[in-house]
């Protein structure tokens, strides 16, 4: 195709812009790892910035040699996993029906009210508890999948995407014989790719960063996921009594410690998005349709 | 009649039976537990129970609203509410328009995943770069040293709260933002492109009459779904951004009901709070899905 | 193609949810063990559980190195699961869902007054008989005075003991003066206000720190106007840890934000500040921050516990390769104003006794107690498990540092809730090696010099139920606001009665009424 000389600049403009922008994004992560690699006296008097100051693998050494993050590592990751797989069927099964017109559907209307209300009015933490205890999830480790299954905002996300589909494939498909659950799982959720993408972000990043759950259901430290481990880490108020033993021996302190375990949960989640992204692909949908 | 719905359900149970687990989950972990939301007209005490504590009709509504500094606090709710609105909201929209015209995969990729990164930081360690970024040795009052101006402890100054509130917004959640967008994209047509191309349709003219207006109905539903939150900003980056010195601007409900309510196990008071908050929020969204239904078929429901 | 994919996707995620149910039996099961259901051990030991604060330790679980530690010292089970704290809001909230749900801990420390509310609804154990008989031990411990106003904090209004206070028995702050920079500068120890004034100037002015840069700090504090009380206390302001407090102003029980006193003080401080002699940053310093400035060896004078000191020496000797030399400064005279450092003996309610139906328990739970503030143990529970809090080195027991990984929490340590001068000097000096006694001979030289300007104030131990109804006056909200403003000059000094003001309308005359109620009634 044939490019004018404005259509370059505009595209070389917005390039930079963005280049930019993406900069601006990232410079603030790299003094959370710089302080992760820097000495625990470099920290202690403020020196870092943007570099590592007296560099040192000491805090990743204190992160990587403990066993019991490891298993919350682990624990995350299959939760997540498994919760994401879930909650993408769980949220297709409800928001199928929802994308039909009342014709179809006559539920739709009163249940799209419902999941907004749903969305916007948050239960008081104490019934919340008491319910989920009494359907036996206190000190269960399900609880880190279940209560996640289905979350109103993506729900109405896949809704949308669903309602955009295009109605002649459906009708034609129809015509054959197809019926709604074929039609959902060998027409639509093939073709939905990007949204299936989007959404298994949205739900892996809900159920890789959770603690609420966690923090008030579960007792045993062997489920506690990740983030609960690192609010260990994060927490501030240390307090220190008399007699304690010096820590000036050890070359990491409760800073470096903290940027460690921030980048230690988040590398896991950031790689997971390039393999998504190949689904953003414009016209993704309607290429496979053709091919 | 009896024939015709006979043959509807025929047709159609699919759809119906496909709908259960999902209305299951939603009344077993969001209407059961939000029927314990009457302790908002209660005085609840976890001793008494839901049944056994006494009702108080509106009374913790009244505390709310008689509060000596609730016209402020409601106040900067509204504002940061609305800046959220008009200057964050449309953000991620012109950035999924931008990164979109970029046609170098690999580039494009790398933008994304570093603009979706901060997101990824939680709202304590953020808050720390950002008074990091405004301390006498940041880099901000570093940069007013090269054009001769005296620092300024900015996160002590209540005139730079808002920005500070607006920025950072943008900074951590804009580009995870895009994510909805760029699916939305990519479910266009190809088609519409290449024959806008042989019209001889420039870039930008593309932009505006392809692109943008397909992407509308999924700007306007998540505008929705951001308008049903109107009141509930987030408790997480207003706490740990603002100081005693930007109370005057910064102090909201959420971060109100934290002192009053969370911190001293008020749960009546709490729950007043919050019932408050999303009765206003779903009223501006059935305000806004009805007068969207006007403007287009779109809508909620 | 697509749907085998879809279906091999719905079979590993159900596959997968059996795997986790399976193991969430056992799950189920171990809980229990370690909870309420077995209460008799094999070898006749019971079990209780104990909530308290935990800033990330590894919990006590049944059989782990520290339960069995507790139960061979104190012949009771120790279950101290792990909640998260979180400044005491998360703490206090899974408190709460654990007694709506009817599973309150068998002993734990109480949050925000929530003691008041459970003595009123039976909730915990009337301890004021229980203890002479089974654990006679906590009466002794404790001195009579401190008694009294736990019986006059009874919110049933009956006398009774309720609580087990938090006990402190000596000045533990004190204003650190950068002894070797007077030295250097050839200045005296300043007396009066307007002699430290001078050597906060000279430390701004003088390089004391010798580096050739003029970055050193001359004094400061932390956000919200706290840990500066040093500057405070000159005037007579009752301030602890940068929370203003109660005592005696007029005549009358008073809350020190709103007297003339603090007026003053707040005055002084604006002063300092426009003159660059405390922190610029002051109002913003995390602890981190504040901490990395003065082991920066940039700090010319701070305030904090004494006894923390050997840490920041420590860490200032390793950073910068100075060994600093701090004395506690006098309290510098202000003509008209007596001045004094806040001292509270009564710190919080340390411990409230569930009222247990199963009289075994309650037993268990009194028999703990008993041994646990049996003085004898003190030193053992202070220290901890060998290998895992402590190690033994030329026959000498020295802690080991803080890792939360490996050390479980140690929730029964009475030398952090009965602490005395002796006691915690002792601690410090049993511990001491070679290459740090010159930071524990400074550290116990400054705590006792640190005892002479030690005041305990009037309103030790009045309850936090005084704020009942008015949680902005008991967080400081409007204080906090104030105080800082005119600190940074935004406002200027005479906002100040505004506040005192609205203050009081907001709240502040009926906490104020309540306050003084409380006072006639521990004072007859």
């Amino acid at each position: 195709m044939f490019e004018s000389r404005s259509e370059k600049v505009f595209v070389s403009g917005i390039t930079i812009i963005l280049i930019l922008m993406s900069a601006i994004a990232i410079i603030p992560l790299l003094s959370v790892i710089s302080t992760s690699l820097s000495s625990k006296s470099a920290v202690d008097m403020n020196l870092v910035t943007l570099w590592p100051k007296q560099f040192t693998f000491d805090s990743w050494a204190y992160i990587i040699d403990r066993p019991d993050l490891w298993r919350s590592f682990f624990l995350t990751l299959v939760t997540t996993v498994i919760g994401t797989a879930l909650a993408l069927l769980m949220t297709a099964l409800l928001a199928y029906p929802l994308s039909k017109t009342k014709s179809e559907f006559r539920w739709g209307g009163v249940i799209m009210i419902g999941v907004v209300i749903a969305m916007i009015f948050k239960a008081p933490i104490v019934p919340y508890f008491l319910t989920v205890r009494g359907i036996g999830l206190y000190n269960n480790p399900l609880v880190l999948i279940i209560p996640h299954i289905l979350n109103p905002f993506n729900l109405i996300i896949m809704r949308t995407f669903f309602k955009q589909f295009s109605k002649e494939l459906e009708e034609a498909a129809f015509l054959e014989g197809c019926g709604y659950f074929r039609m959902l799982f060998q027409l639509v959720l093939p073709l939905s790719k990007a949204v299936l993408a989007t959404l298994a972000l949205f739900y892996g990043v809900l159920l890789w960063n959770q603690f609420q759950h966690p923090l008030f259901f579960l007792q045993n430290p062997d489920w506690f996921p990740l983030q609960i481990k690192i609010r260990q880490f994060i927490t501030d108020d240390s307090v220190i009594m008399a007699g304690s033993a010096s820590t000036a021996d050890l070359n990491y302190n409760s800073r470096t410690l903290r940027a460690a375990t921030v980048i230690f949960a988040i590398v896991p989640i950031i790689l997971v998005y390039p393999f998504l992204q190949k689904y953003f692909v414009k016209g993704a949908m309607i290429g496979s349709v053709k091919g | 009649m009896k024939a015709i719905a006979f043959h509807r359900m025929k047709v159609y149970w699919p759809l119906y039976a496909m709908a259960i687990p999902g209305i299951i989950f939603l009344v077993v972990f969001k209407y059961i537990p939000l029927a314990g939301a009457v302790i908002a007209f209660k005085d609840y005490s976890v001793f008494k129970g839901f049944i056994d504590s006494p009702w108080v009709g509106f009374k913790h509504f009244e505390t709310l609203l008689h509060h000596p500094d609730f016209a402020r606090v409601f106040g900067n709710t509204l504002m940061l509410g609305l800046l959220k609105l008009v200057l964050v909201f449309p953000i991620p929209v012109l950035l999924a328009l931008m990164i979109n015209e970029i046609r170098k995969s690999a580039l494009k990729k790398g933008i994304q995943t570093a603009l979706y990164i901060p997101h990824f930081l939680s709202w304590v360690i953020v808050a720390g770069i950002v008074f990091d970024f405004f301390s006498l040795s940041g880099l901000f009052n570093i940069v007013l040293g090269w054009f001769g101006q005296e620092p300024v402890l900015a996160m002590q100054e209540s005139d730079y709260f808002r920005p500070v509130y607006v920025i950072s917004s943008i900074w951590r959640d804009a580009g995870w933002g895009t994510v909805v967008y760029m699916a939305a994209i990519s479910a266009i047509d190809p088609q519409l492109y290449e024959s806008a191309m042989i019209d001889g349709a420039s870039k930008l003219r593309q932009m505006r009459h392809i692109t943008f207006p397909l992407l509308l109905p999924t700007v306007l539903v998540l505008f929705l779904l951001e308008i049903g939150n109107f009141l509930d900003l987030g408790f997480d980056q207003v706490f740990n951004l603002i100081t005693p010195m930007t109370y005057s601007v910064g102090d909201i409900l959420d971060t109100y009901v934290f002192r009053t309510g969370i911190q001293q196990a008020q749960y009546s008071f709490a729950t007043a709070v919050g019932l408050f908050q999303s009765v206003i929020g779903f009223i501006l969204v059935y305000i806004f899905n009805r007068l969207s239904k006007k403007v287009s078929d779109g809508g909620l429901w | 193609m697509k749907a085998r994919k879809m279906g091999l996707l719905l079979a590993a995620g159900v596959l997968a949810i059996t795997a986790v149910t399976g193991c969430s039996g056992n799950a189920k099961n171990s809980s229990e063990n370690a909870g309420k259901n077995q209460t008799e051990s094999a070898d006749g030991t019971v079990d209780i559980e104990v909530w308290g604060t935990n800033i990330g330790y590894k919990p006590v679980t049944k059989g782990s190195k520290l339960y069995e530690f507790y139960k061979e010292k104190l012949g009771v089970g120790v279950i101290n699961p792990y909640v998260e704290w979180n400044g005491g809001t998360n703490y206090l909230n899974q408190l709460n869902l654990k007694i709506a749900a009817n599973e309150m801990p068998d002993l734990f420390v109480p949050q925000q007054g929530i003691e008041d509310n459970l003595a009123k609804n039976g909730a915990i154990a009337d301890l004021t008989d229980l203890l002479p008989k089974y654990a006679p031990n906590v009466m002794s411990a404790i001195p009579e005075e401190i008694w009294n106003v736990v019986k006059a904090n009874d919110p049933t209004g009956q006398g009774r003991i309720y609580y087990i206070p938090n006990v402190v028995q000596y000045g533990r702050y004190g204003s650190m003066i950068r002894q070797d920079w007077l030295d250097k500068l050839g200045l005296p120890m300043p007396k009066t206000q307007d002699e430290y004034v001078k050597v906060l100037e000279a430390f701004r002015d003088k390089d004391p720190n010798g580096n050739g840069q003029k970055d050193e700090i001359p004094t400061g504090g932390r956000e919200q106007a706290r840990w500066m009380d040093h500057l405070f206390a000159m005037y007579g302001v009752a301030m602890f840890e940068g929370y203003p407090d109660w005592d005696i102003y007029d005549g009358q029980l008073t809350y020190s934000a709103v007297t003339p006193n603090m007026k003053a003080s707040l005055e002084f401080i604006a002063k300092l500040y426009k003159e660059g002699l405390i922190d610029k940053e002051s109002l913003l310093n995390t602890k981190d921050k504040w901490e990395g400035k003065i082991q920066s060896n940039r700090v010319g004078n701070y305030f904090h516990w004494v006894e923390q000191g050997n840490l920041v020496f420590e860490n200032l000797y390793k950073s910068t390769g100075v060994k600093a030399e701090y004395s506690v400064l006098p309290l510098p005279e202000v003509p008209g104003y007596k001045g004094f450092y806040t001292m509270k003996k009564i710190a919080s309610p340390q411990w409230v006794v569930k009222n247990n139906k199963d009289q075994e328990k309650l037993m268990a739970t009194l028999k703990l107690l008993n041994n646990a503030y049996d003085k004898k143990n003190w030193k053992d529970l202070f220290l901890g498990v060998e290998g895992m809090h402590y190690t033994m080195q030329d026959g000498k027991a020295i802690k080991l540092p803080d890792d939360k990984s490996t050390q479980e929490n140690q929730i029964i340590n009475p030398a952090t809730s009965i602490s005395t001068l002796d006691m915690t000097i002792d601690l410090l000096n049993s511990t001491a090696s070679e290459d740090n006694k010159w930071e524990i001979d400074q550290v116990t030289r400054n705590m006792q010099e640190a005892q002479k300007y030690a005041k305990p104030i009037a309103g030790d131990g009045l309850p936090a139920s005084i704020y009942d109804g008015f949680p902005d006056i008991n967080n400081r909200t409007l204080y906090a606001e104030y105080a800082t403003k005119i600190i940074i000059g935004e406002y200027p000094i005479s906002k100040f009665d505004e506040f005192v003001e609205k203050w009081n309308k907001s709240g502040g005359e009926e906490v104020t009424k309540r306050a003084r109620e409380w006072y006639k009634k521990v004072n007859q």
